[in-house]
């Protein structure tokens, strides 16, 4: 039984060539909560379904969109403490970047440093891959750019794509109406119309997040006030 | 005492001025051992890239290997960037490597001259520590650089064009040298501007 | 890439190579590098101080950096950016005031972050800055005036010495012209200062570091933290009492052609116009 014995140890190959801990990694991906994001001409959009363990939970403490520089935002689809962890080490690279070039990290290196991260948790001894898919979003000088980090440490860029457990159809989605020249706002809808599409229950300002980055260059995510109003005009 | 100190032993001097989108940086050539002259074509100007050039001046040794850890440091950053990295970027990463040897110090003083992408000069100096100074106007470095601010306070003025940049940065320069027994025996300018680099050797005192 | 970039802590190979090239070149104490340099590294011989009023915090500083006996900078800027609510003036070496306030700056940054608030206490970064000072036991000579205005204790203001101490004051001076400063605030201030005049009274005391310091030279730069740490008057320049004068408006003028050149070459920018290779 080659295949049972090589799926205990994370960086020994199965006899077909897979490692299965990161097979098993992306399945924990594919049952996280949707998330997906959306290049616009003029900045990016991060969006995500925000399912709360119970009805008890309090709303406002779970977080799922986060700052990683004033520039860059990041959001995932599974393991919500790995995602935690890799948001602390971003923000740190970023840090570390600042402090010797004294200009803020670009997109592409940032997302760079997170894949290489996540590499590293697939070729170590006594850890598992990361159980979470990255999507990080950010306008530098190059323009607004939207990448996505798989546990791997795979990573590409996007005009727009969606991760986590209804990813199918909502890149299918996705496909049908994106268009090159999309305006930010029309991409907020875009977004929130596709994250509508097999939503479990009625979509509220509490159950979703949001998080922009545009021509300002700032990211942020978006408040519970900012949100209802776009549910509001997608009605 | 001071041709005796290390960031004197080789004696050495780097004057750079801003002008209107323009940036020149003149060297000396004199490469000594304390009061012995054994060249007379040192090289104190380093390239980083087309439109930024890194001058050194202190123990020779160390403007060697720190003029190499900057091109290393410079290649990786082309490599993984796809991007020239902008001279304030190469200012600050100069300024880490050399503060990360805060109590063991490499005897250097880093000018750092540049044409950003619209051809706005950009002028920086640092000390041995690695602490930045940005000017939109002159600064010197090396054994003569008390003279330097002297004659870059009296002959330099805003918005010089490149010609006169190079007339007023040489000028600055060979006054100067008249005065320091370490530095000298020919000299070297470059000015950075639209069109490109133009290097001119100056005629010096060979003495 | 990036960990061949981790700044580890500060490298010492040198040290040994540079105590022996000293001690052969030099018959002075070994004890600090900086003593025996011909050219020391540059200091911010300095006026800095800070005064508290009722909403909020004014800093103040001069901008002469100097090395040695040479003014190196006539307009260096001593205040620094910690957070949007905190900064900090340096006194000492320039490049310890730089890269302290730099690198205690990152760290509120991740802090910030990582409590999720808008606005990290004035106490954290005095305290990340005195925890890091004491380490290095002096060696890091960085003599600071910390103020900023936070949710927790509204305006605040300390001095963090280079050897990690601090005090708490309503108003405080440091450097070099710490003494002139300490005098106008001694003779002047009172508890119920309106925002200008702390502003106002800030100014006189770099001014008067300013005149009676040598270290201490052109202009004066204020910085006010105030309406809970939400504004912030970054008054680079404040004062300009100290401008050259007797200049020849001209300037003097080279004829071109004056310097005689034995080589010349006109090296022209190479045109990317297309990458080829995308590693």
């Amino acid at each position: 039984m080659a295949d049972s014995a090589s799926s205990f140890s994370l960086t020994v190959f199965s006899s077909s060539g897979k490692l299965n801990q990161l097979e098993y990694a992306l399945k924990a991906v594919q049952a996280g909560a949707t998330a997906l994001g959306i290049r616009a001409k003029n900045g990016c959009v991060i969006a995500t379904e925000k399912r709360l363990p119970s009805a008890l939970a309090d709303a406002r403490t779970i977080r799922k969109v986060e700052a990683i520089t004033a520039e860059i935002g990041a959001v995932y689809a599974g393991m919500g403490p790995d995602y935690r962890i890799m948001v602390k080490k971003a923000r740190n690279a970023a840090q570390k970047y600042y402090q010797v070039y004294r200009e803020s990290i670009p997109v592409h290196q940032l997302v760079r440093e997170v894949a290489t991260v996540m590499q590293e948790f697939t070729q170590s001894g006594g850890v598992r891959p990361f159980g979470m898919s990255m999507l990080i979003a950010g306008h530098d000088e190059e323009g607004p750019q939207l990448a996505q980090v798989d546990p791997s440490g795979s990573f590409f860029f996007w005009k727009a794509t969606a991760i986590g457990k209804n990813m199918v159809n909502a890149k299918t989605f996705l496909e049908k109406r994106y268009q090159d020249d999309v305006e930010l706002e029309d991409a907020i809808h875009m977004a929130i119309l596709t994250l509508k599409e097999g939503f479990d229950g009625k979509m509220m300002e509490h159950n979703i997040e949001i998080g922009v980055v545009g021509a300002e260059r700032r990211f942020r995510a978006l408040t519970p006030a900012e949100i209802r109003d776009y549910l509001g005009e997608v009605e | 005492m001071s041709q005796v100190n290390p960031l004197h032993y080789n004696g050495g001097a780097v004057f750079a001025a801003t002008g209107n989108q323009c940036v020149a940086i003149a060297a000396d050539r004199r490469f000594g051992q304390a009061q012995l002259t054994l060249a007379c074509d040192a090289n104190r100007l380093f390239r980083v890239h087309d439109r930024l050039v890194l001058g050194l001046t202190g123990l020779a040794t160390d403007c060697l290997t720190l003029a190499e850890r900057v091109r290393m440091r410079t290649n990786l950053y082309r490599l993984g960037e796809k991007r020239e990295p902008k001279p304030a970027t190469i200012s600050a990463l100069v300024s880490a490597l050399l503060y990360e040897r805060r109590f063991a110090p490499y005897f250097v003083e880093p000018v750092i001259v540049g044409l950003s992408g619209d051809n706005k000069p950009y002028c920086c100096s640092m000390d041995l520590l690695g602490t930045p100074m940005e000017t939109d106007e002159f600064v010197a470095a090396g054994t003569c650089a008390e003279s330097l601010y002297g004659t870059g306070e009296t002959f330099w003025r805003p918005g010089l064009d490149p010609e006169d940049l190079f007339e007023v940065t040489a000028q600055c320069m060979l006054a100067a040298l008249d005065r320091d027994c370490l530095s000298g025996w020919g000299a070297v300018v470059y000015v950075l501007h639209s069109e490109g680099v133009t290097v001119r050797e100056l005629k010096a005192r060979m003495d | 890439m990036l960990l061949e970039q981790d700044f580890q802590g500060f490298s010492f190979d040198l040290f040994l190579r540079n105590q022996q090239l000293l001690r052969r070149w030099s018959n002075e104490s070994k004890e600090r590098i900086e003593n025996v340099l011909a050219k020391p590294p540059r200091k911010t011989g300095t006026t800095i101080a800070g005064v508290l009023f009722a909403g909020g915090v004014v800093l103040g500083a001069d901008t002469r950096a100097t090395e040695g006996n040479v003014v190196a900078d006539k307009n260096c800027s001593k205040i620094h950016y910690i957070a949007s609510n905190i900064y900090c003036c340096g006194a000492g070496t320039a490049a310890d005031t730089e890269a302290t306030t730099q690198l205690i700056a990152s760290q509120m940054e991740l802090h910030r972050q990582a409590v999720d608030r808008d606005l990290v206490p004035v106490a954290a970064a005095m305290t990340r800055l005195k925890h890091y000072l004491f380490r290095y036991q002096g060696y890091i000579s960085a003599a600071l005036v910390l103020g900023g205005v936070d949710e927790l204790n509204g305006p605040s203001l300390y001095t963090v010495y280079p050897h990690g101490s601090v005090d708490q004051l309503p108003y405080v001076s440091m450097g070099s012209g710490s003494l002139a400063a300490m005098a106008v605030f001694e003779a002047r201030w009172h508890e119920a200062l309106t925002e200008e005049e702390a502003k106002c009274l800030v100014y006189e005391a770099i001014s008067a570091g300013i005149e009676n310091d040598l270290g201490s030279g052109s202009n004066v730069d204020l910085c006010v933290v105030k309406n809970g740490g939400r504004a912030v008057d970054y008054l680079r320049g404040y004062a300009k009492e100290n401008v050259r004068v007797y200049r020849k408006p001209t300037g003097h003028v080279f004829a071109r052609g004056t310097t005689a050149v034995l080589a010349q070459e006109l090296r022209k920018y190479v045109q990317v116009t297309r990458v080829v290779s995308d590693l």
